[in-house]
């Protein structure tokens, strides 16, 4: 056992376990997630149950299967239900996502399993995604399109008149988007033109005159596109669908409420991986609906790409210049050291500090300032002194400085002195000798406090909270409004979309997947940032691989 | 200037070089052996010793051959410099010199072959003395190069000029004897010669004495008078 | 009959009386030069001519200051913050540490090269060139032409012309070396410095930059600072042995290795203890 020990075998033995515990978290929690969030798009059977309770009651239930879980049935009968002809300590219930919101009071339902007197998928039952109250489910019975009943080939009726709806439905958020989007965009502007007219004092008659020319005018095109916009609203309105309800009650739907349709029930294993296909890119590419809890996420993703891109903008030169006079400059004295020590300790302040940081000093402070010298006409509305992308990617900056000088440093330290000395004894000032050999060398070791730097920042959150991101943001930073780019808008990141489903949404039930699939999103992109950085780095490195000395 | 051979950092190359040196000395007792050996046997007529003289040489012809070797050898190796360079220059020169020594030693040695009849003898002793002036001369310059001597070296140098006056007395009396006697001319002759390599002993000695001076100095001093040497390179 | 005694020696062009330079031949004079590194002084009082269109071989063994008297030729001691200088070098009587030297123009005139090869991690051509940009020279003509002036003096041009634009850290040691000799004399300078040149390199390469250094000093004053005693012996005209921050003796290569003055160079040069 003694020479077991000197042998060194244990030491070996702790490492490599250290290893595999930090491997083995790692490659779980992503497994979890992956498996939590990637199953959520899946098109599971829809079931059909027929429900005998203790009391007497039976009616059916459609809907998904949610979730399975035993419970003792001592709780249950302590919860005041009856139990006849159960025994055994625990008894399985079923959580099913009914849907059809507004019939039911609630689109999620416990069922027991021993209450179930029959449970079946029957063909053609249908799901429909709509835009309000959630998912529908039910039988198909008949589709009116353009006025007349539809019985007949009904599920081909159904999809054009959808595939029609939707299309109506485009056109109409594009129109909404774009063409009224533009306008209303300046006619704000002329309203701080006039302002600014108003405070400069050179507001002059001709003035007033132009701009309410300019105001009509748009006015009248923001009419035109009105006319159309409710025109297509209407035709979006023109079809219905009449679907048979888990109560047996015929309902009406309305077309252009509805996005999608599927029959589960009725699809083979392809069709379904091209509807699981179809339910992810839809995640990805689209905006979300009803509180966040349905749609996609895209502004989100978006958001958080934007501002980590930003935020490494921002710091990188920061960082490297800071770290090119700390470590070229500035000498070896006790200052130096002392500005060292604060440097790294800045990176152990807790987020939320910088948070409340950026809050104080770039909203208020700054932006304020920024808002009374450029932006008066819009006072008291703030433009730039609320919270915005560009005060969160400074406060990101901020917080992810350290890591950046720290690696850059590092990095300066490891180029040879030989190199620099043979680009002195060539006539070259230390500054073209920075910049000519030893920046481009170091570059690697920026692009390692970058990645450390973008990996930390993309994950924060808290901070964020408190300098610019929302729960929903109406517009994208980047539009074609000029200047394009609006850095004093507000944005959604998906750090705080996690928060805000998991946490702050209606129907915590319904929001349980979508939080996994957008933890799994979340990874995704900031591995995907990572390893591009990594890429860049490796080419670098390649590039500079310096001599061994 | 002291002879630090066995200063060097390398402990290797002290001996290497403390090796020729001894080696040269050794050689240079043989060659005072054979020369010796020669004349004793030339005066006493003592014809073994002579062939034993003869039989010898080639020990001095071995070493000459090694001892070049094992210069070329540390040149190739060491690659000495400045004082070790001309140690190694003035052996090489100098067993050079030795071999020929050697060589005139067994000419001398030949004679010792020959019979003389008893005026003939007459001419032997006065050689007997002028190779007891050899003899000292070459002990002295060994004694110099052992020892490294300038001084001594410079003193050998300059009685080379005693040897030749010996040597010219002797070829005036030797030429006298065949005037008289023209039958006695072929031995006469043969002592002629031996005489002559007594001279030739002498200049050589007198090389080597330069040599010692070269390793001492770094001066070349062949060629140059012996004022010249006094004032430029002793003093 | 031989009417003309042959000349015996073929180097009696370059071997000159250091004691008796005339002005024009002098590229270097360094007077009464103190150098400290803080309190410790590195070198004293050292006072020599080094001449022109020769190669001066500075050795002695490890700290004696033959490296710190070199690098005072160019100045780059001053990247040593506690050096301190005193005396001066004459360039063009002009002495380098004046006020009103630029240090950068110096260090073109003044090229050097270091112990271990030091290319840049740049292709082969922007080495060779990168004095020239610095000097903001763009024409890619001059460019071309200095780069293969340059890479044929440095007896490279042969080995490297079809793979100019390859990264320099692919040569082997001994051409890196080169490479690096070439990228000093494409900006022309006048002297040359050589800081160990070969001590990072196998014999062939030593061999093949110490050829190239004789063929250098047709241009340049060439001053090598090496600790290998035979190439010293080998490559230049003239020597200087320093010991314990002095110089001890500077003479003509050939002297010094053969019959030098001093015991200690003697007792160095054979390789005896101090």
């Amino acid at each position: 056992m003694k020479s077991w020990f000197k042998s060194g075998a244990p030491w070996i033995w702790m490492t490599a376990g250290a290893v595999s515990i930090s491997l083995i978290s790692v490659i779980g929690l992503l497994l979890l997630i992956a498996s939590r969030g990637l199953s959520y798009f899946w098109p599971s059977d829809i079931y059909q149950f027929g429900v005998n309770t203790q009391t007497g009651q039976s009616y059916t239930v459609i809907g998904e299967i949610y979730d399975r879980e035993l419970v003792p049935t001592q709780r249950l009968i302590e919860a005041g239900i009856k139990f006849d002809n159960i025994q055994g300590e625990e008894v399985e219930r079923l959580l099913v996502k009914t849907g059809n919101r507004e019939f039911v009071e609630l689109d999620f339902q416990w069922i027991l399993s021993p209450e179930i007197t029959q449970s079946d998928t029957p063909s053609g039952l249908a799901v429909f995604e709509r835009s309000k109250n959630g998912n529908f489910y039910g039988f198909v019975e008949a589709v009116i399109a353009d006025g007349k009943r539809i019985v007949e080939n009904k599920e081909a009726a159904l999809e054009q008149a959808i595939e029609r709806a939707v299309e109506l439905n485009d056109l109409a958020l594009d129109l909404q988007n774009d063409e009224i989007g533009a306008i209303n965009y300046e006619l704000e502007r002329l309203r701080l033109k006039q302002r600014k007219y108003e405070l400069e004092g050179t507001l002059t008659a001709e003035k007033v005159q132009e701009l309410y020319d300019r105001r009509a005018e748009l006015n009248l095109e923001y009419r035109e596109y009105e006319k159309q916009l409710f025109a297509y609203r209407n035709q979006a309105k023109r079809d219905e669908v009449i679907v048979k309800d888990m109560r047996g009650e015929l309902v009406s739907l309305p077309m252009n409420y509805i996005l999608d349709v599927a029959f589960p029930n009725d699809m083979n294993f392809f069709g379904k991986v091209a509807r699981y296909g179809k339910q992810i890119s839809k995640f990805i590419f689209d905006d979300p609906r009803e509180a966040n809890t349905e749609g996609g996420v895209f502004p989100a993703i978006f958001g958080t790409v934007f501002m980590v891109m930003l935020m490494a903008v921002i710091v990188t030169p920061f960082g490297v210049i800071a770290a090119i006079y700390l470590h070229e400059y500035a000498g070896n004295s006790a200052v130096t050291k002392i500005i060292r020590i604060a440097v790294i300790n800045l990176a152990g302040v807790p987020s939320i500090v910088y948070g409340v940081f950026g809050l104080g000093f770039f909203v208020y402070m700054f932006g304020g300032s920024l808002d009374q010298l450029f932006y008066p006409e819009a006072l008291p509305g703030p433009t730039f002194g609320t919270p915005g992308v560009m005060w969160s990617a400074l406060t990101l900056a901020i917080l992810t400085l350290p890591v950046v000088i720290v690696s850059t440093e590092e990095g300066l330290s490891r180029i040879p002195g030989s190199l620099r000395q043979g680009s002195l004894a060539l006539g070259a000032t230390k500054a073209e000798t920075l910049w000519r050999i030893v920046i481009p060398m170091a570059s690697p070791a920026i692009m390692t406090g970058l990645i450390l730097a973008v990996a930390r920042a993309a994950g924060e959150v808290a901070p964020l909270m408190l300098v610019g991101v929302v729960k929903m943001a109406p517009t994208l930073p980047v539009d074609g409004n000029f200047p394009f780019v609006h850095l004093d808008r507000k944005f959604m990141h998906l750090g705080f979309h996690i928060y805000d489903v998991g946490f702050q949404s209606p129907n915590v039930e319904a929001a349980r997947p979508l939080v996994y699939a957008t933890s799994f999103l979340l990874v995704t992109v900031i591995v995907a940032l990572n390893i591009t950085a990594i890429g860049i780095r490796n080419h670098l490195r390649e590039k500079y691989k310096a001599l061994e000395h | 200037m002291e002879l630090n051979l066995n200063k060097h950092i390398s402990g290797q190359f002290n001996e290497e070089l403390e090796q020729i040196r001894n080696d040269v000395l050794k050689m240079g007792g043989l060659v005072e052996q054979q020369l010796t050996n020669a004349l004793n046997a030339v005066n006493n007529s003592d014809q073994a010793l002579a062939k034993r003289v003869l039989e010898t040489d080639y020990l001095i012809n071995r070493m000459e051959v090694q001892i070049d070797q094992e210069c070329t050898r540390i040149i190739a190796k060491r690659q000495p410099a400045a004082s070790d360079l001309r140690l190694v220059l003035a052996i090489v020169k100098t067993i050079t010199d030795l071999e020929r020594i050697g060589d005139e030693a067994e000419r001398i040695a030949k004679v010792a072959l020959e019979s003389f009849n008893k005026t003939q003898q007459e001419f032997l002793v006065s050689m007997d003395n002028m190779g007891r002036k050899a003899i000292h001369m070459l002990n002295q310059v060994l004694d110099a190069f052992a020892r490294m001597d300038v001084d001594a070296a410079f003193e050998v140098h300059k009685s080379d000029k005693i040897l030749d006056k010996e040597y010219e007395a002797i070829t005036r009396q030797l030429m006298t004897y065949m005037m008289e006697d023209p039958r006695s001319i072929p031995k006469v002759m043969d002592v002629f010669w031996s005489v002559r390599s007594l001279e030739r002993i002498g200049d050589r000695c007198q090389n080597i004495s330069e040599y010692v001076i070269y390793f001492v100095k770094g001066t070349d001093v062949r060629h140059t008078s012996e004022k010249d040497i006094q004032n430029n390179v002793l003093s | 009959m031989i009417s003309v005694a042959p000349d015996m020696s073929n180097k009696t062009s370059s071997v000159i009386d250091l004691n008796n330079l005339r002005d024009e031949q002098i590229a270097l004079r360094i007077k009464e030069l103190d150098l400290y590194y803080a309190e410790k002084q590195a070198l004293e009082n050292i006072t020599m001519n080094i001449p022109k269109g020769q190669v001066t071989a500075f050795i002695g063994p490890s700290g004696c200051g033959k490296s710190t008297l070199l690098r005072c030729i160019n100045r780059m001691n001053d990247l040593v913050d506690t050096c301190r200088i005193e005396g001066e070098i004459l360039l063009h009587n002009q002495n380098i540490y004046d006020k009103s030297v630029d240090v950068a123009s110096l260090r073109r005139a003044v090229g050097m090269v270091f112990q271990r090869p030091n290319p840049f991690p740049k292709t082969i051509y922007e080495n060779v060139v990168y004095g020239l940009r610095l000097q903001g020279i763009k024409d890619r003509r001059i460019l071309d032409e200095v780069v293969e002036r340059s890479l044929r003096n440095a007896a490279l041009w042969n080995e490297v012309k079809d793979r100019l634009h390859d990264s320099a850290l692919g040569l082997s040691g001994g051409q890196q070396q080169r490479l690096v000799i070439a990228r000093a004399i494409a900006i022309e300078p006048e002297v040359l410095l050589l800081d160990e040149p070969t001590s990072a390199l196998d014999p062939i390469s030593t061999l093949t930059i110490e050829e190239l250094i004789t063929e250098l000093k047709d241009k340049y004053t060439v001053v090598i600072v090496t600790h290998n005693m035979q190439q010293a012996a080998r490559v230049s005209d003239q020597t200087a042995f320093m010991y314990m921050g002095q110089l001890i003796e500077h003479a003509d290569t050939n002297t010094l290795f053969t019959t030098p003055k001093m015991k200690k160079t003697e007792d160095y040069i054979t390789g005896r203890y101090g």
